[in-house]
């Protein structure tokens, strides 16, 4: 009886009142982006002033924060050592300081970082799980995101003088790089063609959905007064003027590109889930550059991509090409190494096609590309020009136009063995060690007596006795030809390059790596791959091995042996959990040519979740080993909290009569399975629950879901509770009324 | 003719006087039937049971009840309070066969430093739960568990926690309200604990 008494008071209490942003942008939940959006500031605890400054977005309920790598990671530039997370309260108001947080997870390279929010502004520790669920975006899939896709991207545009910002825009262009394949970056143009500052980077990028596509990123800047990126706002040297003797902040290079969201997601995935991984078998060689000064050499044009390398080299470019890359060979490269393309197009500057300053995302040395596809390109003579740490580095150019030419030319060079047929196996770019290799590649348009050229080199070193130069001869064969590499003594382990030249014009160039013993076609480089448990990170593993294992794990030890891998070889591991990569990385081998048990330790301080984890080796991105183990049900448990989507619930409850707010009132969400007749004050059953401020305002951490009936009980001392079952929003009902974030006015009835 | 002198007493019929007595007793017997309702209501409990840590308990009815949570093994809290929501837990620890009360104590006041504000011992005194020897701490701290989006302003809070050590396992009661209103929420504590089996 009360609880039909209260619905219906529930019902005439309840005044909805719409938020105008969510009017002007209804098809982008803005609100709810808003709020996620942080003002990071890095902070000297010695001085506590602010070195370093950035934006950053909230990609889980439980604080954690996806950013730029450079303004949070202690550095030259950004020196300071304590991280403090201001939120946007108001969102027509300045962010405020909140709370502080650590780095988890940075890759220096691609200028990633994920923060966890750890400590109360005041340094208190924040008890896991006591945080208070805070607003969060997911994040797209931005393979799939399109050219002239319509974007809103947010951040804070200022040292955190000014509210969040949001900025409609497009993306214009993609741009592609090995660490990320076709789309390692995501060009974008604003539609009013303002410019983004530096200080934005860090923040996201989203979809029509509110969905996050990627992660704005610009390079760092020397925290240099007269760079024009550099602000001073405190007398840090304490010499009572504020001058250019003072520190400044830097605030980083107009933004145009985004680090797509497919990029977090490994570092999303092991951050969310707890997982650490550590490689225990000590490293035997530093692995460096053979120039501590970083070069750019060699630099050609290709047409296409295939395993990271190009299938052909192009002296001109025929009207109408989609696609092209620049390659070049790389040295003395490190993560923290600022590089930049600049492109023009007969001389005028073309931004479509240019790569802003952003961090070297590659390894020390090796070969390299930046390009793209499917994007028509006009006709005209392309220079491109790449920086290097600011400085011109090295240019090329290439004339695009003109009909495709009938030129002779070499393409698609793949490695491989002879088997008993004559034909060529293997998996084309890793061949075990032996004493032959052999390379096909396709000829087109050669006359019989066009002189070539093939130039074989391990390691960066020609090999002499492999250079062979002699007037093309017609073998028969449907454009294709089979070259051999033979060496004396057999193919040492390493990187090997082939380079095809027609008249001394560079053709084709492909690499290869020789590493491990023959088994069959391919190469057996990695082997014996083990699972063992131990009961903490410090405690033993067991001597069996074993694949499954069951709940509540804490950690696991992976073995596996290796077979004549020279060191500097690029090698690839990845970890997956329910096929979702959360681990890869690719670094020089720097352990011993060959040898067993090379060891890794994966744990989770509340032990490892339920899910099927896969551990794979690559070399060149071919797959080498792989295995699986389960832990549990061998899949992941569903996180409950993980939806960001929905509708946002707000409102006041005052008193009837006076109109003030209560402090202190409970507003319990009862999940959609019970009633209020059912809710037996059971944690569990709730929704949600929210207490009001002293302003009587409350929130809802979670967002509703359409089309669930929740029921609803409000309660306070001194005042008539109110109860009501099946508060439900569909669509149709949300968009009468508005959209969200729903605010409501709940009058209480003194009892 | 019937004549009516307003100066003479009325006498009541015996049935009249009945029904006097009769509603004076009603109305006694729905106030004290009230009161004891009221009673009823506001010392209702519900029973707990945990069998993974062996306790048994009786919590005032219609209070929020979590458990395992962390290493909160039960937590209830007065959800109709305004303000700090009153709440009792029980916390359960492993401890070795040197391990005393006191050294539960200082550890709880570590952690606690780290993640309360402003937070500070009372006092520190033996204490007798239902026969067995514990020790009972006083603390108080500033408690700001609003949401960071909201207005909240600290509220001291006195906190009192019942240590005892039994079966390799210090247990921690505690209760938790806010310091205005500790000594006249301290009965449902009383009631538990005289409640509390384990």
């Amino acid at each position: 009886m009360r609880s039909r008494y209260s619905y219906l008071v529930f019902l005439l209490a309840c005044v909805f009142i719409f938020s105008s942003e969510a009017q002007q942008i209804s098809d982008v939940d803005i609100d709810r982006i808003k709020r996620s959006t942080v003002f990071i500031m890095q902070v000297s605890s010695e001085n506590l002033s602010v070195t370093c400054v950035g934006t950053g977005i909230l990609v889980r309920y439980d604080g954690l924060i996806a950013t730029n790598a450079h303004h949070v990671v202690q550095s030259e530039r950004c020196p300071g050592d304590t991280l403090i997370i201001a939120l946007s309260v108001d969102n027509d108001e300045p962010s405020v300081p909140r709370y502080r947080a650590s780095i988890i997870q940075a890759n220096v390279g691609l200028d990633l970082a994920l923060l966890q929010i750890t400590q109360q502004f005041d340094g208190r520790i924040i008890e896991r799980d006591s945080l208070q669920a805070l607003p969060f975006v997911e994040l797209a899939d931005s393979d799939l995101v399109e050219i002239d896709e319509t974007i809103t991207v947010i951040g804070y545009p200022d040292f955190g003088n000014s509210p969040v910002t949001e900025v409609r825009g497009t993306i214009s262009a993609f741009i592609g790089e090995p660490s990320g394949g076709d789309r390692s970056w995501l060009k974008i143009r604003t539609s009013d063609a303002s410019i983004l500052p530096g200080t934005m980077s860090g923040g996201g990028a989203f979809d029509r959905e509110g969905r996050l596509v990627g992660l704005m990123t610009s390079a760092p800047t020397p925290p240099d007064p007269d760079s024009g990126n550099c602000t001073t706002v405190e007398d840090t040297n304490a010499d009572g003027f504020i001058n250019s003797l003072d520190r400044c902040i830097p605030i980083g290079d107009f933004i145009s590109v985004l680090r797509p969201s497919d990029v977090i997601r490994p570092l999303l995935r092991s951050a969310s889930l707890g997982l650490t991984l550590e490689l225990l078998t000590s490293p035997r060689f530093q692995v460096s550059g053979e120039s501590s000064t970083p070069e750019i050499t060699n630099l050609f044009f290709s047409p296409s991509v295939v395993n990271g390398q190009p299938t052909t080299v192009l002296q001109r470019v025929p009207a109408g090409a989609e696609s092209l890359y620049l390659f070049f060979d790389y040295s003395g490269m490190t993560p923290e190494t600022v590089y930049e393309v600049r492109v023009t197009i007969d001389g005028l500057p073309n931004q479509t096609f240019s790569l802003p300053p952003v961090r070297w995302s590659g390894g020390t040395s090796g070969l390299w590309y930046i390009g793209s596809g499917n994007q028509t390109r006009p006709n005209g003579r392309y220079e491109y020009r790449v920086f290097v740490d600011g400085l011109l580095a090295a240019t090329a150019s290439v004339v695009v136009g003109g009909p495709a030419e009938d030129a002779p030319q070499f393409s698609n060079i793949t490695f491989g063995l002879l088997d008993e047929q004559g034909n060529l196996t293997g998996s084309g770019y890793v061949l075990p060690t032996g004493n032959i290799a052999r390379a096909s590649f396709i000829h087109r348009n050669l006359e019989p007596g066009t002189v070539w050229t093939q130039i074989w080199s391990l390691d960066g070193r020609p090999i002499p006795e492999a250079r062979i130069s002699a007037p093309w001869q017609d073998t028969g064969d449907i454009n294709t030809e089979t070259i051999p590499l033979q060496a004396v003594g057999g193919l040492l382990p390493g990187r090997y390059r082939l380079e095809l030249y027609i008249d001394d014009f560079l053709s084709a160039l492909g690499e290869f790596i020789v590493a491990g013993s023959q088994a069959g076609p391919l190469a057996r480089v990695f082997s014996n791959v083990e699972f063992r448990q131990a009961d903490s990170p410090l405690s033993d593993p067991t001597v069996s091995p074993a694949r499954t294992y069951p709940d509540g794990v804490n950690t696991l030890y992976i073995y596996f042996d290796w077979e004549q891998i020279a060191p500097g070889t690029l090698w690839t591991l990845e970890w997956a959990v329910d096929g979702t990569v959360f681990y890869r990385q690719t670094s020089p081998w720097n352990a011993v040519e060959t040898g067993e048990d090379f060891t890794m330790r994966l744990s989770a301080p509340g032990g490892l979740p339920d899910g099927t984890y896969t551990v794979s080796l690559l070399i060149n991105d071919i797959l080498l080993a792989s295995e699986e183990v389960t832990v549990g049900i061998g899949q992941l448990p569903i996180d409950r909290f993980a939806q960001a989507q929905g509708i946002q619930l707000r409102g006041q409850i005052v008193d009837a009569e006076t109109g003030l707010g209560i402090e202190g009132a409970t507003f319990l969400l009862i999940s959609e399975d019970y009633s209020v007749a059912d809710f037996t004050w059971r944690r569990d059953q709730l929704y949600a629950l929210a207490i009001t401020d002293r302003n009587g305002r409350f929130e809802i951490d979670r967002p509703l879901q359409f089309d669930s009936p929740y029921s609803v009980l409000i309660e306070v001392e001194g005042y008539l509770p109110i109860a009501a079952d099946g508060y439900e929003i569909t669509a149709e009902t949300l968009a009468e009324i508005g959209g969200s974030p729903i605010e409501m006015l709940i009058p209480l009835v003194r009892d | 003719m019937l004549r009516i002198d307003s100066n003479r007493p009325t006498y009541l019929a015996l049935r009249q006087r009945w029904a006097h007595y009769l509603t004076v007793f009603v109305a006694l017997s729905l106030i004290i039937g009230g009161l004891a309702l009221r009673s009823q209501i506001q010392s209702a409990v519900t029973r707990y049971v945990d069998t993974r840590i062996g306790i048994e308990a009786a919590y005032p009815a219609n209070w929020l009840i979590e458990t395992n949570v962390d290493d909160v093994a039960f937590r209830v809290r007065n959800m109709a309070l305004a303000g700090y929501k009153s709440n009792i837990q029980i916390t359960v620890r492993p401890v070795s066969g040197e391990t005393t009360e006191r050294n539960i104590g200082d550890q709880l006041a570590l952690e606690r430093s780290l993640v309360l504000t402003d937070y500070r011992v009372i006092s520190v005194e033996d204490f007798d739960l239902n026969g067995q020897r514990a020790q009972a701490i006083t603390y108080t701290y500033a408690s700001q568990e609003s949401s960071p989006f909201l207005q909240g302003i600290p509220i001291v809070v006195e906190g009192l926690d019942i240590l005892l050590i039994q079966r390799e396992q210090a247990i921690v009661i505690t209760f938790r309200a806010q310091a205005e209103s500790f000594e006249s929420e301290r009965h449902y504590f009383d009631r538990f604990l005289q409640n509390l089996e384990f």
